[in-house]
């Protein structure tokens, strides 16, 4: 288990410059490329203030110097292992536990990593919310239509969780904004954000006060997540919905279902004891890529909701040519892809006892 | 998976009936609601940590101004200012006129919040390293410049100056600065600290290339005394004043320490305090992952006369009808249309029945032009012929432009400068449509539709097409292009549309290699025609077009050197003639602003620049009974 283990951590490094590469490449050949030009895309800037601008980030960014000087320079920084290098670039001794450092944001002018932490504990709370809501209501609709097969829930469910995934994000989140957060229809939630002015000044825990109720932080924050949590869920639920059905309807009808019913166990047991277990494992497969998505955001939902997540980030440094904030979030959900799959193949072992990597 | 497998069967189907009991999943879930409550505490207690230390340092500010109080009325100060205070409220300095007269309105009342939208996330609320439009919106309420613009005359008035002379070879400007005006924590503002908000700026360490090139024409900043202060230049400059009076006033005590640690500042998300009538209320702390910007009355403003809101908050609401339906529910207090949203939301009662509505030219407002490349590769392209500009000016039917893209609400551009501005030349009128015209200017430069596809083309036998590069993210600009493409057809003028990504559109306007792009030129109040038409600035700079007349060239130096107003303006016209004349550009449109504004804002006013709603000095207050925001 263990030479298994290490294996698959070593194998993660030439994936992780695999990648890298192919970003940095992609990057450097994009029409436009990086060039101080494309950084400082303001529309109407006054002409005088773009060529200072535009010699202050060939200066501080040595982006005037060929590209795979830059990759290596990149590299270097990232890597625990490399040489050491001062304040003015210049090249120090070589080390094996130097800081990584994952360079400054051409954009925002700060380190990559603290726009990251930044970003990042609110897209994994939007994510955490969300991944239990998608399982729990998945495996009970699956469960559900799975045995009882052509009923009426069965066919409405499944009519109903086709028609939900059919439905773009981007007209679900205006329309749940335009009737539920609109004085005009019903103005039960709010519009923007994730937590409004008012609760800065509230107390954590809901409670009764002088004025009567006062929601508190918690509840104003899980009031404002509603919305974008309906708008991040419905999809995933209505076809992992789907899949957990034809798992276990195909479980049901298999040799070892047949005979625990043979055996004399109850229908219930069967199900709960022996499909159950087998049925979650396509489910399993699917969560390798949870991870990432945990942390990759969703740039529809974010925008909509104008919340400050990882995936407008992502969108807005590509946009905007942003080398190092590009890198380092693929970098980022590349490693967590990776670790994803590994979680996933130990789960494997977990749910189904046939599965061992000795 | 370190023991020996275990060899009976028995034992794994055991342990794997075991992790299936119910027990252990409520175990399970016990204990991850445990790990949950422990995170929710440890933020709760994080959370009453930081509003104590929110509560000590406001304790400490009051505890400050206790002493001050102690050490005045000991002195025996306190009287004699307190009289200096009351005659200088009957007699208010002129920047502060039209405040003032806002406050005798018979409902004026001051409190409540005033609450705006932000299109877009903030990076960071520092000066000088902001580069968004944004920042600089909340920074004007925060940090105060020496001297303003009258909204009425447009003329320079003091606000922290008091009075400033020109020298007569217009080389030095001596300022005269108020003796009253304070920093929002109490400290005094004197002559030291615009010194040293200009030694600070051109700090090579400080990243603000673009604020340190525009202050290259100063030689030098000195103080002289507390309270004066001269700036003299290189040469003379015709926006001299607002170069030396015109940006915000940094305190030195407080951005002092960053000179020995620029890459702090460099990296810092909000570090701002002023003079100004609103503050941050940690000074050093704000930080862009909250969903708002919030601004707190400064007690201490020196102003003549005190604002009228409480708070100014600004809700970042990045998608547009969000920002509408927050608009709809009243917790905006304005909202920017675009044309066709602006005339459905005319006609909608709900939002008319609690609005202001404005549609104004801003008098600093820019232009959209279409710029014809007179240079590629080193040869002239067709279009260095003057004939064949003023040809497609003829053909570029503005007005169509302005009533089908715009809706009606935007206004022919004439020339580079603003038709309200005193650069502008009034007697010149718009291009008009005229094909006739454009044919016989072209059949003059030599095309001609020789075999006969509808098509002209030049001596050479070449057709008559060219390529038109402009950003694809503009919505309005696509339809703009079918429009043109359409009238261009009908003079036998091919063009072929190429939307481009805007990295992509600078690469191609750096190399050069184009045929026409339409872009956008930011405005002022009064612009220089030295970057993007003199011909020096051919080669790197913005005149990308390598449009050349040596004649211009001579007027817009002139006219630059030329410090006194009134012979300068005529230059400017000048100019303007030449270019109008030359028609390096094709000069579109100028978009008017449509504003809604919620009805309890009051004395929302038209000025001679735009609206005096959200500028300094606040005109702008909600009347008692219609207050919202009791903070």
């Amino acid at each position: 288990m263990l030479t298994y283990l290490l294996r698959r951590l070593l194998l993660m490094i030439p994936t992780l410059l695999g990648i890298s590469i192919v970003v940095f490449t992609v990057m450097a050949l994009s029409p436009g490329g990086i060039t101080p030009q494309a950084l400082t895309s303001g529309m109407e800037m006054k002409p005088e203030q773009r060529k200072a601008i535009e010699d202050y980030y060939n200066k501080r960014y040595g982006l005037d110097k060929p590209a795979p000087v830059q990759y290596l320079h990149w590299l270097n920084n990232v890597s625990p292992i490399g040489f050491i290098s001062d304040e003015q670039g210049n090249r120090g001794e070589f080390s094996f536990n130097k800081p990584m450092d994952l360079g400054t944001s051409f954009q925002y002018g700060r380190p990559v990593s603290d726009i990251l932490a930044e970003r990042i504990p609110i897209t994994l709370l939007l994510n955490l919310v969300t991944i239990p809501v998608i399982y729990l209501i998945a495996i009970f609709v699956g469960m559900k239509s799975a045995t009882d097969r052509g009923g009426s829930f069965d066919v409405g469910m499944g009519m109903s969780m086709l028609a939900l995934w059919s439905i773009p994000t981007m007209l679900a989140g205006v329309l749940l904004l335009g009737f539920f957060a609109n004085i005009q229809h019903f103005q039960w939630f709010p519009t923007s954000g994730i937590s409004s002015r008012e609760a800065l000044d509230m107390p954590f825990l809901p409670h009764w006060g002088q004025t009567g109720f006062v929601r508190g932080f918690l509840l104003d924050r899980v009031w404002h997540l509603v919305l974008p949590v309906i708008c991040l869920s419905y999809g995933g639920f209505a076809a992992l919905a789907k899949l957990m059905r034809t798992s276990i309807l195909e479980n049901l009808h298999s040799d070892y279902a047949r005979t625990a019913r043979a055996k004399g166990l109850s229908e219930h047991d069967v199900l709960w004891r022996h499909v159950f277990r087998n049925s979650l494992l396509p489910l399993i497969t699917i969560s390798a890529g949870l991870l990432p998505s945990l942390l990759a955001g969703s740039l529809i939902v974010e925008y909509i909701f104008s919340i400050n997540g990882m995936g407008q980030l992502a969108v807005e440094a590509v946009k905007s040519r942003d080398r190092e904030l590009v890198l380092s979030i693929t970098w980022v959900s590349g490693l967590l892809t990776l670790i994803g799959y590994l979680m996933a193949d130990f789960c494997y072992t977990l749910a189904d006892p046939r599965v061992s990597y000795d | 998976m370190i023991f020996p497998t275990p060899p009976s069967k028995f034992f794994k189907t055991k342990n794997m009936q075991k992790q299936l009991t119910i027990r252990d999943w409520i175990l399970y879930s016990l204990l991850s609601l445990l790990i949950v409550l422990l995170l929710l505490t440890m933020y709760q207690i994080d959370r009453q940590w930081l509003k104590l230390t929110e509560m000590e340092a406001a304790m400490y500010e009051q505890s400050k101004d206790m002493r001050e109080l102690h050490s005045s009325i000991a002195s025996g100060a306190l009287p004699a200012a307190s009289v200096a205070n009351a005659s200088a409220a009957k007699d208010v300095a002129p920047a502060f006129k039209r405040a003032q007269a806002a406050t005798r309105l018979p409902d004026y009342a001051q409190g409540d919040w005033l609450v705006d939208p932000l299109e877009a996330n903030l990076k960071t609320l520092t000066p000088l390293i902001s580069t968004d439009g944004y920042a600089a919106t909340v920074q004007s309420f925060v940090q105060e410049s020496l001297v303003t613009r009258d909204p009425d005359t447009l003329e320079w008035q003091g606000l922290i100056a008091k009075s400033w002379k020109v020298s007569d070879d217009g080389l030095t400007i001596t300022f005269q600065l108020r003796d009253d005006v304070t920093f929002s924590d109490g400290v005094p503002l004197t002559a030291e600290d615009v010194v040293f908000t200009y030694n600070f700026t051109i700090n090579e360490a400080i990243q603000a290339p673009s604020d340190r090139a525009a202050l290259q024409k100063i030689k030098e900043v000195k103080a002289n005394g507390k309270y004066e202060v001269v700036f003299t230049f290189n040469e003379p400059y015709f926006l001299s004043i607002s170069l030396a009076g015109g940006s915000a006033i940094l305190p030195k005590h407080f951005y002092e320490e960053y000179l020995k640690s620029p890459q702090k500042f460099n990296e810092s998300k909000g570090l701002l305090l002023g003079s100004g009538p609103y503050k941050l209320l940690d000074p050093k702390n704000w930080s862009p992952d909250k969903d708002t910007v919030e601004l707190v009355r400064n007690e201490r403003y020196w102003g003549d006369v005190q604002p009228a809101f409480n708070r100014l908050l600004w809700k970042i609401i990045q998608n547009d009808s969000a920002r509408l339906t927050t608009y709809r529910n009243g917790e905006i207090d304005s909202y920017i249309a675009r044309p066709v949203e602006y005339q459905t939301l005319k006609k909608d009662e709900q939002v008319t029945a609690k609005s202001q509505l404005f549609e104004y030219m801003s008098l600093a407002r820019g232009y959209k032009y279409i710029g014809w490349n007179q240079e590629r590769g080193g040869k002239p392209t067709r279009f260095a012929d003057k004939r064949v500009r003023q040809a497609m000016a003829y053909l570029t039917d503005v007005n169509r432009i302005i009533d089908e893209v715009y809706l009606g609400y935007a206004e022919p551009a004439i020339g580079p400068f603003g038709s309200k501005t005193k650069q502008h030349d009034s007697s010149l009128q718009p291009y008009q449509f005229n094909l006739e015209k454009a044919k016989a200017l072209l059949k003059e430069a030599g095309y001609e539709d020789k075999n006969g596809d509808g098509v002209l083309e030049d001596k050479a036998g070449q057709p008559f097409e060219f390529k038109l590069i402009y950003t694809q993210s503009v919505e309005d600009y696509k339809r703009l292009v079918l429009l043109l493409k359409d009238t261009y057809a009908k003079a036998g003028v091919r063009l072929i549309a190429s939307p481009q990504e805007f990295p992509v559109l600078v690469e191609s306007l750096e190399k050069k290699d184009y045929d026409a792009s339409m872009l956008a030129w930011g405005g002022g109040l009064e612009s220089d025609l030295y970057y993007v038409f003199h011909s020096s600035q051919a080669k790197e700079g913005s005149n990308r077009n390598s449009y050349k007349n040596t004649e211009l060239d001579k007027v817009i130096e002139q006219a630059r050197s030329t410090v006194d107003d009134e012979k300068r303006m005529p230059l400017w016209q000048q100019a303007e003639r030449i270019i109008y004349e030359d028609q390096p550009y094709t000069f579109l449109v100028r978009t008017k602003d449509l504003l809604f504004i919620d009805k309890r804002i009051a004395n929302v006013q038209m000025t001679k620049t735009g609206l005096n709603f959200g500028g300094l000095p606040q005109e702008n207050y909600v009347p008692l009974y219609q207050q919202k925001y009791k903070q």
